[in-house]
């Protein structure tokens, strides 16, 4: 019955797409098909999915996922407090009087910013409302201004220490414990601050190029001198409220990436602070703080559904015996690590059509990557490649979710044709970036420690000794209904000499 | 009448349980000096907040349903009509929601009643309170049903928590 979970997954695909629903509920729809499925046709004993409890009982115990209302939180007071509008006009201030200054500035603000909001949905609604009046008054055209604001809300999406990069810390951390108890190989376990610390170069890379292009476009297109009469002069406050943020940002990523803190600690403090400016300014008050506090709930339940749903779903998979035929698959791709690695970021990529980023990290990467750094050891490497793959899917014209997102908030039509050329120049940006990140795998390792660096990724194992080692887990993978682990055989360029 | 007592019910619970995010962040906030600088107490505000935590992101779910805010790709979908929507929406109820929570409801009953007979402490610490991450997942199964039941009968009540 493997063959069942690639069918779920091409109904969770198509289900999403033509019925609108919501994406928690089309997971749940297919797992409970699948199981019932794989119940009467006797694949799927009924007891074993009884153990989706406790599945998800250890849901609501994992540390980490305690950031993700925190993250929200964040996200409804920044929405609150003035520090866009700020940050904002601080850069209008600071930055030449050219059409592409606002540009620059709304790439900027995402980059401050987007990492704390909860989704690349969230970012748009906080960056149309922040730079989209500045990108109107410099007379940007609509496809310029829609593009600018669908990059800067996915900036958050490669920039730590953002909630994507958390989550799909720990979801690296379950494929490569996986990958490297398959394999029995001696390499240390990646764990979140590894993620953060690879994604540095190529998300700077990124952001670097991203202000380049579009200070670049904008001046080309917008024509003359900026109107600065249209904006107001940042006030001294402003500038102070952009330098605390930055400053804030700079010690919790340091924070974070150097492991005194951890992510969740983080997130912590700064809800807690921004909570404390807001309530000490009087921007958030006791009358407020009820629908700020209902509004966060209400987003916080729209992430955390798709993780119970996807814990369901892969499941359902796993009783199929899906993961075991992608592991094959994958394990018998033509032409070594990058094309194996290239093939997968390729499903993700298809997959980000119609999921977001918390659906593949809770649905696409817990079967697919295992798979993967089963066959490529560096995992480091392979999250870096999962993030910017994510974030250029959701840039892809006509259907990424960002384009469709600013689309919908910010209302005005523009033609496909029209908003994929403005987005052109930051499509090939990012696919540069890729290519150099996949081609030249030490730019994930620069900022690693030196003994972390030591213990780098082994070599692979022979066949017959990832066949044995796999054995020897039987014993405790043994459980009725759940079949023989059959180990694909290792492609000729991958079989040690 | 009785969907209209169950939205009341549904929105004074969810009202309560929403204000769990300020001690959670503060609790969570605390544990790094309180590790750092206290050297005492960390666990205990990582464990307080854990199962705080757990009722909360159980709450949420339904919240979420309640206020609209779940995750959805409506490219397409959007162009149907309000009608045909509700009608999707309450086909999935009925045949996945439904049946998915009723099932979690049935299999984690033992493990949560145990759970709750031994007033279950933290494995790792001995501090009181685990038992309530697991009673969190009743909150969310049951919590689910009754929006569904609200849905069914034409009383959701929106975001009036």
């Amino acid at each position: 019955m493997p063959a069942l979970g690639l069918v779920l997954l091409a109904l969770v695909g198509m289900t999403l797409l033509l019925t609108g629903l919501p994406a928690y509920a089309v997971l749940i729809f297919a797992a409970v098909l699948g199981a019932g499925i794989g119940v009467v046709s006797g694949t799927i004993p009924m007891a074993l999915l009884g153990t989706v409890s406790t599945r998800l009982f250890n849901l609501f115990e994992s540390d980490l996922l305690q950031a993700l209302p925190l993250y929200v939180l964040m996200g409804a007071l920044l929405n609150r407090l003035t520090v866009a509008p700020a940050v904002v006009r601080t850069l209008l201030g600071l930055l030449p009087r050219r059409p592409g200054t606002p540009v620059v500035a709304g790439l900027g603000l995402g980059a401050l910013l987007a990492p704390m909001s909860g989704s690349v949905g969230a970012s748009v609604l906080a960056l149309a409302r922040a730079v989209e009046p500045s990108l109107r008054a410099a007379g940007l055209p609509t496809p310029m201004r829609h593009a600018s604001i669908a990059v800067a809300s996915t900036l958050g999406v490669v920039i730590p220490p953002s909630l994507v990069l958390i989550l799909l810390g720990d979801a690296m951390l379950s494929a490569h414990t996986f990958a490297v108890n398959a394999t029995g190989r001696m390499d240390r376990v990646i764990n979140t601050q590894d993620v953060l610390r690879a994604a540095m170069i190529p998300a700077a890379l990124f952001l670097l190029l991203s202000l380049a292009v579009g200070w670049y476009s904008a001046n080309r297109r917008g024509g003359g001198a900026l109107e600065m009469a249209n904006y107001a002069r940042p006030k001294w406050t402003d500038v102070l409220l952009t330098l605390a943020t930055v400053a804030f940002l700079v010690l919790l990523l340091g924070g974070v990436a150097t492991g005194y803190i951890f992510a969740v600690e983080g997130a912590a403090a700064g809800a807690v602070l921004l909570m404390a400016v807001g309530l000490l300014t009087r921007q958030v008050k006791a009358s407020m703080l009820g629908d700020m506090l209902t509004e966060s709930m209400a987003t916080t339940g729209a992430l955390f559904a798709p993780l119970l749903a996807a814990t369901t779903f892969t499941l359902v998979l796993r009783l199929l015996g899906t993961d075991k035929l992608i592991e094959h698959w994958v394990a018998a791709l033509p032409g070594g690590d990058l094309a194996a690695t290239g093939a997968v970021l390729g499903a993700i990529f298809i997959a980000a059509f119609v999921l977001d980023a918390f659906e593949i990290i809770f649905v696409a990467v817990p079967i697919l990557i295992p798979s993967l750094l089963i066959r490529v050891p560096d995992a480091a490497w392979v999250s870096s490649l999962v993030l910017l793959t994510l974030q250029a899917s959701f840039l892809l014209p006509p259907v990424g979710y960002a384009l469709i997102m600013t689309r919908g908030v910010l209302g005005a039509h523009v033609p496909p044709l029209t908003f994929a050329k403005a987005l052109l120049p930051f499509l090939l940006a990012q696919a540069l970036v890729l290519m150099l990140t996949l081609c030249y795998p030490r730019l994930v390792h620069v900022l690693e420690p030196a003994d972390a660096q030591s213990r780098g990724p082994s070599a692979p194992l022979r066949q017959e000794e990832i066949e044995d080692r796999l054995q020897r887990m039987l014993p405790n993978l043994a459980a009725p209904g759940i079949p023989p682990i059959d180990v694909p055989p290792l492609p000729p360029d991958l079989t040690p000499k | 009448m009785l969907g209209c007592r169950l939205d009341r019910a549904l929105s004074r619970v969810l009202g309560v349980f929403k204000w769990l995010a300020l001690p959670i962040g503060l609790l969570l906030f605390l544990q790094w000096p309180l590790r750092e600088y206290v050297h005492a107490y960390s666990r205990e505000a990582n464990d307080l907040g854990q199962w705080m935590f757990a009722l909360y992101v159980a709450a949420s779910v339904t919240s979420a349903t309640r206020a609209g805010t779940h995750l959805a790709t409506d490219a397409f979908a959007r162009r149907y009509r309000p009608s045909t929507r509700r009608l999707l929406t309450r086909i999935c109820n009925l045949v996945a929601l439904a049946p998915w929570a009723l099932a979690i409801v049935i299999a984690s009953t033992p493990l949560i009643v145990r759970s709750l007979a031994q007033l279950e402490r933290f494995p790792e610490t001995g501090n009181p309170g685990y038992f309530v991450i697991k009673l969190a997942v009743w909150v969310l199964a049951v919590g689910m049903l009754a929006g569904i039941i609200l849905d069914f009968c034409g009383a959701r009540g929106g975001d009036r928590q």
